[in-house]
């Protein structure tokens, strides 16, 4: 379980966060919705040990991961945590194999080309990224979060980057991840309509949490607009 | 634009021309002033002055050309270097509309750090060669040298560099914007990897990126080498010319061995930490610590510093017995020269030394490496 509690963050004068309190449970779908500039992003970073809140504190069970050290936030992203972004940030001279091997080796993990091949990329082991699309470079994003076999994985606007298509087909193989699983997912985005896959929705608007619900059912990426 | 963002760095190139243009400047106008007094020579000191004339071309030639040479290769990697990893900056004013001569017309800025090395190089010959003349007249085994200035120097060594790396920085700035808008914005994510040779997926991940980073950069891989090498060449030649040469010699060949040393150094381990950001933040998100993120960036390029170190100590020991066996063999009372094994232990500690405080400052800059950084560039 993530506890955040009195989380604040100021970048110069202007305060990102003010004061964000919430909880996710082991196994939840959850998503951040907020359009830019709402502190989103900066909350996702926060809560998954990339930057250190200003104040407040950050309980994964009952440990407080706010005042670690660098160091020890190192070790806990290690352990703990994977991570998607919008822009892949493949390392562009290694090839797939490679890449996921990146996220594999943390966790000593020697099934990784399973992964690779449950992502659709089983032929495509010595490909570099500059020879995939956005969408296959994103999968093998994907694979490399999952060959670290994180206890929660962070998205970060992840099909920010794709076509609507592409878009649909990476949304709905982190939903099928998902329901076969059963890890927690921590998905931040700006669009309302990607907000219907989660379980839960936390709603931010100017760095303040303006609400969080459930979702009554999870649509997968076909029944949503985009 | 570009000197305000590259003030430091471009004082690199602008500190070896100086360098360069110093030795070379030095010796080719007391060459060239030996020549005035070519009449005057008896030919009981036709061998000495042959010598003299000798020494200057193998110094210059050496010492100053290997220099120049090695300034040039770094202009051109430097200028390729900024082109490469501004392409997102010069993509987006393309995109604007700006035309490919209008933009790369700014780019002869590169040869004004050339100008600003090659002038104080060459004006701090100037400043030297009393002395130096005052040096080489004391023995009185020549008639008097006298200091002359030749306006040919200016050209060969202050002008036609600067024009050169002007038109340079221009020509390949054009090259480059020959490259589609879209291309130009997004290649800085998805640049492509060059195919060689074998393709090991099994490897451990650290190991194969040690060896994927010495393999994307090998221009660095020389400048690392040859930092190594004019440190290892130019101290261990400092200490052991005593008896061939006077202080002032070897203080200048200390002075310009550790400059080079470390210019090359500087400039060479900053480009391998600024083109890895993206990896460095990308291994630090996952968990990777700051020792592995040193040891899989920086540590592959030890041993190859070591075996520039190594070539250094070959070189200087062949080019002094050169000069004693070669150009001075016809010479009575020259010392004799042996290989000086304690000017190569002393040189080689100060360079693990000095190696080492560099490699734990760098350690320390990927240490403020953050995941920020990389999305900021976006």
């Amino acid at each position: 379980m993530i506890k955040a509690k009195e989380i604040t963050k100021s970048y110069g004068r202007e305060q990102v966060l003010k004061g964000i309190n919430l909880q996710i449970n082991d196994g939840d779908f959850a998503v951040i919705l907020g359009a830019s500039g709402s502190g989103k992003s900066t909350l996702l970073n926060a809560i998954s040990g990339l930057e250190r809140p200003d104040g407040g504190s950050i309980f994964y069970d009952n440990s407080d991961i706010s005042g670690l050290s660098d160091d020890e936030l190192t070790k806990f992203r290690k352990n703990n945590v994977g991570f998607i972004f919008q822009q892949y940030y493949l390392l562009p001279n290694m090839t797939v194999s490679q890449n996921v091997r990146m996220g594999a080796d943390l966790a000593q993990n020697s099934e990784y080309q399973s992964i690779i091949e449950a992502v659709g990329l089983g032929g495509k082991l010595n490909s570099y990224p500059s020879e995939l699309s956005g969408g296959e470079q994103q999968r093998v994003s994907i694979a490399r979060a999952l060959a670290k076999q994180p206890r929660v994985l962070f998205l970060d606007e992840p099909t920010g980057a794709l076509d609507e298509e592409t878009g649909r087909q990476v949304l709905d193989y982190i939903i099928k991840l998902w329901n076969d699983k059963q890890f927690t997912i921590v998905m931040v985005t700006h669009n309302a309509n990607i907000a219907e896959t989660a379980k839960t929705v936390i709603r931010m608007k100017s760095g303040k949490i303006a609400e969080i619900y459930t979702n009554d059912t999870q649509k997968n990426s076909y029944e949503i607009g985009w | 634009m570009i000197i305000k963002k590259q003030g430091v760095k471009l004082m690199i190139p602008a500190i070896m021309a100086a360098c360069a243009v110093f030795i070379c400047a030095l010796f080719l106008n007391y060459r060239q002033d030996l020549l005035l007094i070519e009449s005057q020579i008896i030919p009981e000191q036709s061998v000495y002055f042959e010598a003299m004339k000798t020494t200057s071309v193998v110094v210059c030639a050496v010492a100053g050309g290997c220099l120049l040479i090695t300034t040039a290769i770094m202009l051109i990697f430097y200028v390729k270097h900024y082109i490469d990893t501004h392409k997102k900056q010069l993509g987006i004013l393309k995109a604007l509309g700006y035309s490919r001569v209008k933009i790369a017309a700014n780019f002869w800025i590169f040869g004004v750090s050339v100008l600003i090395g090659t002038s104080v190089g060459l004006c701090g010959a100037f400043c030297f060669m009393p002395w130096f003349y005052d040096i080489q007249n004391k023995d009185k085994l020549l008639p008097e040298v006298t200091l002359g200035f030749h306006a040919e120097l200016l050209v060969f060594l202050v002008i036609l560099p600067t024009v050169f790396f002007m038109a340079l920085g221009i020509v390949y700035a054009i090259f480059k914007l020959k490259m589609p808008v879209l291309m130009l914005i997004k290649e800085n994510f998805r640049s492509k990897a060059r195919r060689t040779g074998h393709i090991n997926n099994d490897g451990l991940f650290l190991e194969n990126l040690k060896k994927t980073t010495l393999k994307s950069r090998k221009s660095l891989i020389f400048f690392l080498m040859f930092a190594s090498f004019c440190y290892g060449a130019m101290t261990q030649m400092s200490l052991s010319m005593n008896d061939l040469a006077s202080p002032v010699m070897g203080g200048m060949m200390l002075f310009i061995g550790l400059l080079l040393g470390f210019v090359t150094l500087f400039l060479a381990v900053t480009t391998v930490v600024d083109s890895n950001t993206q990896t460095i933040a990308m291994m630090k998100v996952f968990g990777y610590s700051q020792t592995d993120c040193k040891h899989a960036i920086l540590d592959g390029y030890r041993p190859l510093s070591y075996i520039g170190f190594g070539i250094g100590t070959v070189y200087q020991y062949a080019l002094l017995r050169i000069m004693v066996d070669v150009v001075f063999a016809d010479m009575e009372n020259v010392p004799t020269y042996e290989f000086d094994f304690a000017a190569m232990f002393t040189s080689l500690v100060s360079f693990v030394i000095i190696y080492e405080i560099f490699m734990v400052a760098y350690s320390a800059k990927i240490k403020k490496i953050t995941v920020k950084e990389i999305m900021l560039r976006e």
